[in-house]
């Protein structure tokens, strides 16, 4: 399993696509930095298919003001949490 | 575990150093070992000695000297990106004919072929990028 790591938005980078081809059936995407503003319910249909697999980062969303409104299908994890899941796959890939 | 941090991206002009920065210390508390951290292209400026931000804004260069101090993580810079952007140890301000050093220890010129030796003995490579 790798854990793929986006910190562009998906509003104003198409790299969210290029991370979506690359994604394994068991891969993990975590949205970092401005990443995160594609965890809101507006965007998250950018990321279709990652149910329990599509996680965001607390602190950057709550330093944007977007805590209450992360789309419930995006799992938000602390930064010990993402230090948990870096834990759990083979490689960490970086997407920017 | 043994971890390593990639750095790409510049202090105060986005947000890797500071990512970087808060995920090396999450892993430490997690009782992982942050061992080294390697600064390339723009990240480069994590190293800048004379960086002098104001005093009520995180300093992003002492904090990476703190986690060396603390911790023991290796500081190292590559040196072709580096010395392109002005900063130079010692060594290199002489070799160059400079009048001042920018960079100088805990932080430390390696070549780009450490950043190999370096996704080859930890066990997990991590990059933070602008």
């Amino acid at each position: 399993m790798l854990l793929h790591l986006l910190n562009r938005a998906p509003s104003s980078s198409s790299v969210h696509q290029d991370v979506l081809r690359a994604m394994g059936e068991e891969d993990a995407l975590m949205l970092i930095e401005d990443g995160v503003f594609g965890a809101v319910s507006a965007q998250v249909q950018h990321f279709p298919g990652l149910e329990g697999r599509l996680f965001a980062l607390r602190e950057d969303l709550e330093s944007r003001g977007l805590a209450g409104r992360c789309d419930a299908r995006v799992i938000i994890v602390d930064m010990d949490g993402f230090v948990a899941l870096t834990e759990d796959a083979q490689r960490t890939v970086s997407w920017f | 575990m043994r971890y390593a941090l990639l750095v790409l991206g510049g202090p105060y002009s986005d947000q890797a150093a500071h990512s970087a920065l808060r995920f090396a210390h999450a892993a430490i508390a997690r009782g992982h070992s942050v061992d080294t951290v390697f600064f390339y292209h723009d990240g480069v400026h994590n190293a800048a000695h004379l960086a002098a931000p104001p005093q009520d804004e995180p300093h992003l260069v002492d904090a990476w000297r703190d986690l060396q101090r603390m911790h023991g993580t290796a500081l190292q810079v590559c040196v072709a990106a580096a010395l392109r952007r002005g900063l130079l140890d010692a060594r290199e301000a002489e070799r160059h004919g400079k009048s001042g050093a920018s960079l100088e220890p805990p932080f430390e010129l390696t070549g780009l072929g450490q950043l190999l030796d370096i996704s080859q003995t930890h066990e997990r490579l991590i990059t933070f990028a602008p």
